[in-house]
């Protein structure tokens, strides 16, 4: 059992650099939201933006100071239309609006007990051994992984059968708490086919000391790394890529370097780029649906399976009808890209891929 | 194989009255009591070969693995009628992945670590065996039974002997050592005095092997390896045997998928078909003799394990009697073999497949060495978990079609030499996905129907009945009854997750049921009671 020893020892080495805060993931879910507008940040926001406002750039932006950056109005246009990967939510409005605007562009978060004390790098209250509490901490961390994560994850964290590498992992990484791997893993990561899990506090702990002490392992260790760096995504000719873009691959007739493209490779870059380039992640389809009446409505489709077909309307309203009894036109722009897999080639995509890199 | 006699020998007068039990209850009791070694929970050797309609004693319900039922009492007309008989909570996280057995009126069903005993006719539970382990919790198949005992593997790759009767344990073996990286989720197939179970572990570079026990003592009987030894020179490791195979009881012969070789992601220090691995082997259950070995994916270099079942069906083939051997496997290739020598009598792919530049003269697809995983990506289709998995499919006799779930799909590829070469070596990453049943003519490979069921995909397994209908669900959690000929919905009900089982179904005092789950919940589906008594439609026999 190489590997598992392997860990142990690097628990071990790690137990004074990782300083993992007791009960932190305890902590950060637990705490009562204080003011008005932190519970929609915690619930809508904080899954990507981070429960510090953070966020994990440069794909999802920090909202500190966002305030000073962008009007009220700005921010509400942003939060009722999304953006790139950002989801419109057109349903927080009203008071539930004012107090999240109130909340983002009011004062910084408050630091918790738990990055006050790391920061202070007070000594824990220890019964017995601190090394010892942590290495225990991660070995059931381990085990709790292994059950659950490894087959995914692989084992080690380092990614495998369809799960990414959790070790080099932006969000694994900036997280300092804890609490936005605890937030992944209990929210789920839905329409990614990472499900939620309901562990508790304790199990969550235990897993996320393992996850990022594996983080910080392999962070120690440069060189020989797995997976995909940007680096690796540079053979493509961009102009080649271009002449794609305008030509056979048809991209432009939904897309412009100068309008939705503008700046994308400032916004995504390496695989997360190339992923979205290929297949957009939460891309919505608008549907319209006709009543018996005549009526028309449209929306954005918020479920439609053989039986019952589903949206939200522009007021946020989810209003649903059986297949059966109504007309329905889906337009799903997005569905391109699909089409599209059955005519690139490696190089195209590889071209493609250069092109975009250069819209910064 | 596909004769599901109604009426077995020895057991004629059990059958006729729990048929009929609110006619003849005295009749019944009188039967009880007066026969309790036919009450036994005790599985023969010809209920295996020759299972009953109000039994399901094996993992694909017969040896075949056609997963067609000959129960016509649910059909086209009533379907629409078919409503809850009972439903089970397991009350786990973990979702149902397993078939369950039914012998003498009892379901035996599991999820890692757990097997549970309930009452086929009201759902309720009998007992309930846990055994906490470490190890991959990945899914579970189900158990396998033999005579009064179980047959349950677990996650740190042990196999677990039970007395059906209260859950004790007899005896505990241990299939492999789990701290290796081996683990166990399949359900065992028991042939004659044989319980022959397989394992999973494609994050290490370790051999897959099957492995026959004594089902008395849990003695090894016999190992069969799907490659050398790990370390030799330019071999493969893998070939993982994490699903139920099938048998052939005139032949002799026990037919097992096996998984992808490891490395995983980057075959160059295994050159070649890497042998047999992503294969369909033909082994004498009664030594462990390999007979014959096809491989579906040589030098697969994507993940694509061959373990889905090997479906046997006797049948014409292009004007000629044929045994045949029949898998829709996770390359995205339908392949027919000849069973009795390995043969390939058809090769074509169901769905969007994209690595391979050809057929070769053997029937198999030669993979496009450009289409292995590189340091900048390659596109490919299907995407790893393959254009179906573990799921069963099902064999209509009556219309030729070989139903499968597929999930048509995309993915990028990359392995680089940082990479290395032990367990995934590389990485790849899911695009798109969608989920369809296709209906494949068997004689041509040309998809009869398909039968969209969302976005992602359903990952249900598939039951065909000999009236007719075929039971499978959606990607949202809608279980589905289609028109086998056509792929038309026929009725539908929402289960609240999708399903991750292969549907069974048995007749129990008349009354045909069909069993699915979903999520943690275990649903019997039948036709309302009063319906059943008026129609009194058993089983047609053949």
């Amino acid at each position: 059992m190489v590997f598992a020893a392997a860990v142990c020892a690097a628990a071990f080495l790690l137990i004074q650099q990782i300083q993992l805060p007791a009960n932190a993931a305890v902590q950060e879910t637990e705490q009562a939201p204080k003011a008005p507008g932190a519970k929609t940040y915690l619930n809508r926001c904080a899954m990507c933006h981070g429960a510090q406002r953070q966020g994990n750039p440069p794909a999802v932006p920090s909202l500190i100071g966002v305030g000073k950056r962008m009007t009220d109005d700005q921010i509400t246009e942003m939060i009722h239309n999304g953006k790139a990967a950002m989801p419109p939510m057109p349903d927080i409005k009203g008071d539930e609006l004012k107090d999240l605007l109130k909340f983002l562009t009011g004062e910084e978060p408050e630091k918790t007990p738990a990055t006050k004390e790391e920061s202070d790098a007070t000594p824990q209250p220890a019964e017995g051994s601190n090394h010892e509490e942590n290495s225990e901490r991660i070995e059931a961390g381990n085990a709790i992984f292994l059950q659950n994560c490894g087959f995914c994850h692989g084992r080690d964290a380092e990614g495998g059968e369809t799960g990414p590498d959790l070790t080099r992992s932006k969000l694994v990484m900036s997280d300092t708490t804890g609490d936005k791997i605890a937030a992944v893993v209990r929210e789920g990561r839905p329409g990614n086919k990472m499900p939620a899990f309901n562990f508790s506090s304790s199990q969550m702990e235990r897993l996320v000391a393992f996850v990022r002490a594996r983080s910080a392992e392999v962070a120690a260790h440069p060189g020989g790394r797995r997976g995909v760096d940007v680096t690796d995504l540079q053979t493509g000719n961009a102009e080649a890529g271009k002449a794609y873009f305008n030509g056979a691959g048809g991209c432009s007739k939904c897309h412009s370097p100068t309008g939705d493209l503008k700046g994308i490779a400032s916004r995504f870059e390496g695989l997360r780029l190339e992923e979205q380039m290929l297949y957009p992640w939460n891309a919505k389809s608008k549907v319209t649906v006709t009543l018996p009446s005549g009526q028309q409505v449209s929306g954005t489709l918020a479920y439609l399976d053989e039986f019952t077909v589903a949206l939200r309307d522009s007021d946020g309203m989810y209003r649903s009808w059986l297949t059966s009894r109504v007309h329905y036109k889906v337009d799903a722009p997005q569905e391109a890209h699909v089409e599209q897999f059955t005519k690139y080639t490696d190089d195209d995509i590889h071209n493609l891929m250069a092109y975009l890199q250069t819209l910064r | 194989m596909r004769d599901l006699p109604i009426h077995v020998e020895g057991r004629d007068s059990e059958m006729t009255f729990s048929r009929s039990p609110l006619v003849f209850p005295a009749a019944l009791f009188a039967l009880i009591v007066l026969a309790p070694a036919l009450r036994a929970q005790d599985l023969e050797d010809a209920q295996l070969l020759h299972p009953a309609p109000d039994s399901w004693p094996e993992y694909h319900g017969d040896y075949s693995g056609e997963r067609h039922i000959h129960l016509t009492q649910i059909n086209e007309q009533n379907v629409s009628d078919l409503s809850l008989a009972w439903a089970f909570q397991t009350n786990q996280a973990a979702e149902i992945k397993s078939s369950p057995l039914l012998v003498d009126g009892v379901i035996y069903f599991t999820v890692p670590d757990n097997v549970w005993a309930i009452d086929a006719r009201s759902g309720q539970m009998i007992w309930h065996y846990n055994r906490p382990s470490v190890g991959e919790h990945i899914g579970h198949r189900g158990v396998a039974m033999y005579k009064g005992w179980l047959f349950f593997t677990t996650p740190d790759a042990h196999l677990i002997s039970l007395n059906a009767k209260d859950g004790k344990m007899r005896w505990d073996k241990i299939i492999a050592d789990s701290k290796k990286g081996y683990w166990s989720t399949m359900a065992p197939l028991v042939v004659k005095d044989h319980v022959i179970a397989g394992v999973g572990g494609d994050l290490d570079n370790l051999p897959g092997f099957l492995r026959a026990f004594d089902p008395e003592t849990g003695e090894t009987q016999w190992q069969w390896d799907a490659t050398p030894p790990a370390g030799t020179p330019n071999a493969p490791t893998g070939g993982m045997t994490w699903m139920t195979g099938t048998y052939d009881p005139e032949l002799n012969l026990v037919y097992w998928g096996t998984g992808n070789p490891t490395p995983v992601l980057n075959g160059k220090t295994r050159p070649g078909d890497d042998a047999y691995t992503c294969s369909i082997v033909a082994i004498d259950p009664d030594d462990g003799k390999l007979k014959w070995g096809f491989v579906v994916s040589p030098h697969d270099t994507h993940d694509w394990d061959a373990v889905e079942t090997p479906v046997l069906v006797d049948g014409e083939f292009h004007g000629q009697p044929r045994k045949m051997v029949m898998q829709t496997s996770r390359n995205g290739y339908f392949f027919v073999l000849d069973r009795t020598n390995g043969k390939d009598l058809l090769t074509a792919p169901y769905g969007p497949v994209d690595w391979a530049t050809g057929i070769d003269k053997l029937g198999r697809p030669i993979p496009n060495p450009d289409k292995e995983p590189m340091p900048d990506g390659r596109l490919i289709a299907p995407a790893e978990g393959g254009l179906t998995n573990y799921r069963a499919p099902s064999f209509d006799p009556k219309t030729g079609l070989f139903i499968v779930d597929a999930n048509p799909s995309w993915s990028i590829y990359f392995a680089k030499p940082a990479d290395g070469a032990y367990g995934w070596a590389g990485a790849d990453y899911d695009l798109w996905g969608k989920g369809t049943i296709e209906a494949i003519d068997y004689q041509t490979g040309k998809i009869r129907w398909t039968h969209e069921v969302g976005e992602g995909g359903s990952g249900a397994g598939v039951m065909t009945t000999d009236s007719g209908l075929t039971f499978t669900g959606d990607a949202y959690g809608n279980m589905l009854a289609l028109d086998t000929a056509t792929g038309k919905t026929l009725w539908h009900v929402g289960t609240g997750e999708p399903m991750q089982t292969s549907p069974i179904s048995y007749l129990l005092d008349g009354r045909q049921y069909i069993l699915t789950g979903s999520g943690g919940v275990l649903f019997a589906w039948a036709l309302p009671e009063k319906m059943v008594a008026a129609t009194h439609a058993p089983a047609k026999p053949h």
